[in-house]
């Protein structure tokens, strides 16, 4: 690049104040309608979790690791749990294992059904982001049902989950998943069936998995590229029920450039993904047991006082992994160390070499097809 | 012992290793190596994903350093320990080999003052201005309010006082 047409060259802030920027702001460098330099930058909502987790006992933490990403409040809150769990060898229940993984999914389904109308609405396509926010209500009225809050849940807590599930949470629960799977074929054929946005997403945001991954990328943006990586399969937590259930791992694969993925694949990945929580949820209803305890009874004793020990926990976030790691002193009331891993670190951080050298329009389709959430990089 | 761990130890003997379960493995890396060893993950892993790299403080001036590869396709987790001391321990940079390990590697330096030797963007991450070089993750760094002041940010300002004359 010649240091003539820098001359040129534009700066321009997007956020923290742009309504598309919920927290964070990225520096552009545009030369007419193109960006040369993008600049991610962090920090607009740090609260200092991992400093809070020092002071917080191990039945408090995870109520500090669900206000990381309330949109998928109960994957968040897991594995700072699942890591208490493996430190103070707490045994979990089989019910609510399954209890756990059944909330799991569908915070999922509720983090994409979000996702998705933010996505919709950053493109100005508003019919598609207000579809899918109306179904977001069912699921959020059941997360209500079952724990008193539509999304700080708190619902896994080091032995178990902390609430039953009722009858009326069961309809309310079937409301919703049938209603996704209703209005499903429709929504596909408004979202993928439309030109416009077939445009606009196109080739756009195109990368190597290869390139993704060494950027930290995980989850859909990976999956995207056709590599089934997914820690459900690879690595699943021992207190979680996936070995119970029979699915595939949802993959998109691009017929022009084989690895690779652009905007449209994340959009039909994100479909998939859905599509699979729901089915996993299926599964999982007919083998939740009628009765049972829903928590070990000598759990909260344990987690009152943890012996010496370090523990890293990971699960497949909707964005991607998820984990904690966690180190503890003898006898320990708080956490010694406590090391949140975000998956959007790295997508926001990938923003620096992808979105150069495309129009400043794009730069959305970019950033909204990556799916980052700022709670995850700031924490 | 995995595959890569053997790897690892064959090229550079000073380097243990100790077991974490299936496939996990932790390697005790001494701080003048940490680029040798994250260059042979790069090569022997071929989809190996940077998880994190972050600091701990274990006080009196010692720290640890803790590195986190993925490799979905082997399902290898690799992690490396590196132990520091000193006032401000340095450290050799690794974002040049996984790009991804840029914002942890800053993140770092901003909390816990270790230095990244030749990295590229050493600006702070997440912290405002004011809180530059105080590292606040250090075990030293209480948290109450006196160290408000020092800390440059401003105080939360007294109510004011409710208008309307008195109730007596």
């Amino acid at each position: 690049m010649s240091p003539d047409i820098l001359d040129e060259a534009m700066e321009i802030w997007f956020g923290p104040q742009h309504v598309s920027a919920h927290g964070w702001a990225t520096k552009l460098t545009l030369v007419g309608d193109y960006v040369v330099e993008c600049d991610p930058n962090a920090g607009y909502f740090h609260r200092s979790a991992e400093k809070v987790l020092e002071f917080k006992n191990f039945r408090q933490g995870a109520l500090v690791l669900e206000r990381m990403c309330m949109l998928e409040a109960f994957l968040a809150e897991y594995p700072y749990v699942a890591a208490v769990e493996k430190i103070a060898e707490i045994e979990v229940p089989e019910r609510a294992k399954i209890m756990r993984t059944i909330m799991m999914e569908m915070s999922r389904l509720h983090s994409i059904q979000f996702w998705w109308g933010q996505f919709n609405a950053e493109l100005g396509f508003f019919t598609m982001a207000l579809w899918p926010w109306v179904d977001r209500e069912y699921s959020l009225d059941a997360f209500e049902e079952l724990t008193g809050s539509r999304h700080t849940v708190s619902y896994s807590t080091p032995g178990g989950v902390k609430y039953d599930f009722t009858e009326k949470f069961m309809k309310q629960l079937h409301r919703a998943i049938d209603r996704f799977e209703d209005r499903l074929p429709k929504f596909r054929d408004m979202q993928m069936g439309s030109p416009t946005f077939r445009a606009r997403t196109k080739d756009i945001g195109l990368y190597h998995y290869k390139q993704g991954l060494k950027w930290g990328l995980s989850g859909p943006p990976i999956k995207a590229c056709g590599v089934p990586m997914d820690l459900r399969k690879d690595d699943p937590d021992p207190n979680l029920a996936y070995d119970m259930v029979d699915f595939e791992i949802p993959i998109t694969e691009n017929p022009e450039y084989p690895g690779s993925s652009d905007a449209l694949d994340r959009m039909e990945q994100r479909f998939k993904e859905a599509e699979v929580a729901v089915d996993i949820i299926k599964q999982l209803l007919p083998q939740l047991p009628e009765s049972g305890p829903i928590i070990d009874p000598k759990a909260r004793a344990k987690a009152n006082r943890l012996p010496e020990g370090e523990a890293y926990a990971r699960v497949e976030g909707t964005r991607g992994v998820t984990s904690l790691w966690l180190k503890t002193l003898d006898k320990a009331q708080t956490a010694y160390r406590a090391k949140i891993r975000g998956p959007c670190i790295a997508s926001y951080y990938a923003l620096k070499d992808l979105v150069p050298g495309s129009k400043f329009a794009d730069f959305i389709v970019i950033f909204g097809s990556l799916d980052p959430y700022p709670g995850w990089w700031d924490r | 012992m995995s595959t890569i761990g053997r790897a690892v130890i064959n090229k550079i003997p000073e380097i243990t290793s100790n077991a974490l379960g299936d496939n996990k493995i932790e390697l005790i890396v001494p701080a003048e190596k940490i680029r040798e060893v994250i260059t042979i993950i790069e090569e022997e892993l071929e989809d190996a994903m940077p998880e994190s790299v972050f600091g701990i403080d274990l006080e009196n001036d010692q720290y640890q350093l803790i590195y986190i590869f993925w490799s979905w396709s082997t399902k290898t987790l690799v992690q490396l320990r590196v132990s520091l001391e000193g006032e401000k321990p340095e450290i050799e940079s690794s974002c040049d080999i996984f790009p991804g390990l840029e914002w942890h590697e800053r993140e770092v330096r901003e909390m816990f003052g270790i230095d990244f030797k030749n990295h590229p963007d050493p600006r702070l991450l997440l912290l405002p201005d004011e809180l530059d070089g105080a590292y606040p993750m250090r075990k030293r760094f209480t948290t109450d309010q006196s160290r408000l002041e020092e800390s440059g940010i401003a105080p939360p300002r007294p109510r004011p006082k409710p208008e309307g004359g008195d109730s007596k």
